[in-house]
């Protein structure tokens, strides 16, 4: 009596777990129907600007359901995703539309050194290991590398 | 005639001397724009400046009776003084701004150094001078912003704002006379009489460079989002008060302090469009041999300056008005580097002719206003000032003259034109009708054998901002 019940807690905690990574990859995964990377690794001023129209015209041209757009940040160019960018109000609001914005916490790591201190990073941007490691792993995943 | 002497003004030439920074019809946050750097955006080194070449041609008359055939400062192009008609590379600036190391976005500097021909580098025939050479901390971003080095004092909207932008080729006669100040000879310096054309004999008797609105101290400030549209900018400024690529010559320090509210309508940088409204005062001591004899007799003289101002810029309009007046060094011309007019007060430093002691006064306003014809590069500028200078002396007689007092008034109705080529090019067309008059003298008598001749002056100005 004792079996069936422990392999019917079993079979219950597998559904869940798959239900669980199901849901994941379904909240991870993207329908829309152009993906683009767009990478800001420069340390001239004007690129952040740059990137940033830049998200914002695609957004406009396709439609904020119908492009997904991940704005990656390593080496100089991290300083976009730093606390109190100038452009914090535009990260803001792009990020209401659904662009996503990644800071390389390799650069991170750097950058602590060289100041003695860890950076603070925008409210809306998401560590990642290695800038450069999900960039390609965005392309694999079929969106297309933009560097302004 | 007395040698009641010329007047002063200098009008154009040390009218070169001021600050600068980016491009028209604009208001802005000079306070940030001038001290700090977007955070997190600056670059290592913005390299960055601008030139302003232009000509001028001055009409006015000789003097008259003792002095026929004579000019005064005021009557001739600056900063050399020796002609009514000239060519000139008023300013020709390079600079350097950013940060050192942009990954720490809380420390900025602003470097800038000037090479055309005004008051700031003619005197002593400097090939080159540093204007500015500052360093700023914004670890309290929120709150303060500390700036060390030689920098612009925040007064007058006018002298204040980015020069390059300046709507106008020569400043107010208050402008120029009260701010635009001319650092005391180190020992007294007797004045220079009126000159013909041509002469060799420099009419500006200032050894010393202007201090062209700047100082070299400690200052902190900041621009304060109160409400969404909504500044206060203010600062609190402590300098030596002795002019600019010097260390102090006394123990005392000058006090600056600035504060404005300012309603932001549109846009950013130098540009915006915004309605501000602003104070500001400064005070300090300042150590002059103003006594006519062999011995150097250097004495602490009281110099204070303030005023209030409002600027209006909601395209395509601009209007702006100022009020300001000073107290004590009263600046009396730059043939008179002693500050002593010519008459019964020379070298006599406590005489009411002087403009050195502290109930020595002068007053300025003026209000301007611009129109950018929409659709076009072409905008109209109008501007009506006028200064009033040692205005509270009470009456003297001396020699032929009685109940005279040393106040001189200075009227400027001036109307331009720009052509914006670019956004970093404009020609600028002033016409400007001046007049000047010893206001308790008879036309024709003591200063006025040379203020009568005073007239229009036309000026052409082209700036190129890089």
């Amino acid at each position: 009596m004792k079996k069936p019940l422990l392999k019917l807690a079993a079979m219950l905690l597998v559904a869940a777990f798959s239900l669980g990574a199901f849901v994941a990859q379904a909240a991870d995964q993207s329908f829309a129907s152009t993906k683009v990377v767009l990478q800001i690794s420069d340390p001239n001023p004007f690129k952040q600007t740059l990137v940033l129209n830049v998200a914002s015209n695609l957004v406009k041209a396709y439609g904020q359901d119908d492009v997904d757009v991940e704005i990656v940040a390593f080496g100089p160019g991290l300083r976009l995703l730093m606390d109190g960018n100038a452009n914090k109000n535009r990260i803001a609001g792009l990020s209401q539309q659904g662009v996503r914005f990644s800071a390389c916490e390799n650069t991170v790591r750097n950058f602590s050194k060289k100041l003695g201190d860890a950076p603070k990073l925008d409210g809306h941007a998401k560590l990642v290991k290695a800038g450069v490691v999900q960039i390609v792993d965005l392309v694999k995943k079929g969106y297309i590398l933009v560097k302004p | 005639m007395k040698a009641i002497f010329k007047k002063t003004m200098l009008a154009a030439s040390c009218a070169a001397a001021l600050v600068g920074t980016n491009t028209t019809v604009q208001a802005a946050d000079w306070l940030a724009l001038q001290g700090t750097e977007p955070h997190g955006t600056a670059g290592r080194a913005k390299v960055w400046g601008f030139i302003q070449a232009q000509y001028q041609h001055d009409t006015s008359d000789p003097g008259t009776g003792p002095n026929a055939g004579l000019y005064i400062p005021p009557k001739l192009i600056g900063p050399d003084l020796e002609s009514r008609s000239s060519f000139n590379i008023n300013r020709a600036r390079i600079g350097v701004r950013g940060t050192g190391m942009p990954i720490d976005p809380n420390v900025n500097y602003f470097f800038l150094v000037e090479f055309g021909n005004n008051a700031i580098t003619n005197p002593g025939s400097g090939f080159a001078k540093l204007t500015d050479a500052s360093i700023t901390l914004n670890h309290l971003k929120d709150f303060v912003r500390l700036r060390a080095g030689q920098f612009k004092i925040p007064m007058a909207e006018e002298i204040y704002q980015g020069i390059a932008l300046f709507d106008y080729v020569n400043f107010t006669a208050g402008t120029n006379q009260l701010l635009l100040e001319r650092v005391p000879n180190k020992v007294y310096t007797g004045n220079t009489p009126p000159q013909p054309l041509n002469s060799d004999t420099s009419l500006n008797g200032y050894t010393e460079s202007v201090a062209a609105a700047r100082g070299i101290g400690l200052q902190l400030f900041n621009t304060l989002n109160v409400a969404p549209d909504l500044e206060v900018g203010y600062s609190l400024m402590v300098d030596n008060g002795n002019g600019i690529g010097t260390s102090d010559n006394n123990q005392k320090k000058d006090f600056h302090a600035y504060f404005n509210v300012t309603k932001v309508f549109k846009g950013k940088g130098p540009r915006r469009q915004d309605w501000k409204t602003f104070a500001w005062y400064t005070t300090g001591k300042r150590v002059i041999d103003g006594t006519n004899d062999a011995t150097h007799n250097p004495v602490e003289y009281d110099r204070k300056r303030y005023g209030i101002g409002t600027k209006y810029v909601k395209l395509p309009f601009r209007v702006s008005a100022e009020w300001m007046k000073g107290e004590g060094v009263i600046f009396q011309g730059p043939d008179k580097p002693s500050f002593g007019l010519l008459g019964p007060g020379v070298g006599n430093p406590n005489h009411a002719f002087n403009g050195l002691n502290s109930d020595a006064e002068a007053t300025s306003f003026y209000i301007e206003g611009g129109y950018l014809i929409p659709k076009t590069k072409w905008e109209i500028d109008l501007r009506y000032a006028k200064f009033n200078r040692m205005d509270n002396q009470a009456p003297i007689s001396f020699g032929p003259f009685t109940d005279v007092t040393p106040e001189f008034e200075f009227t400027e109705l001036t109307l331009g034109v720009q052509y914006h080529i670019n956004k970093k090019t404009r020609l600028t067309v002033n016409l400007s009708k001046n007049e000047a008059e010893a206001v308790t003298f008879a036309a024709g008598a003591g200063p006025n054998s040379n203020l009568d001749g005073v007239d229009n002056r036309y000026a052409v100005q082209l700036t190129h901002i890089f």
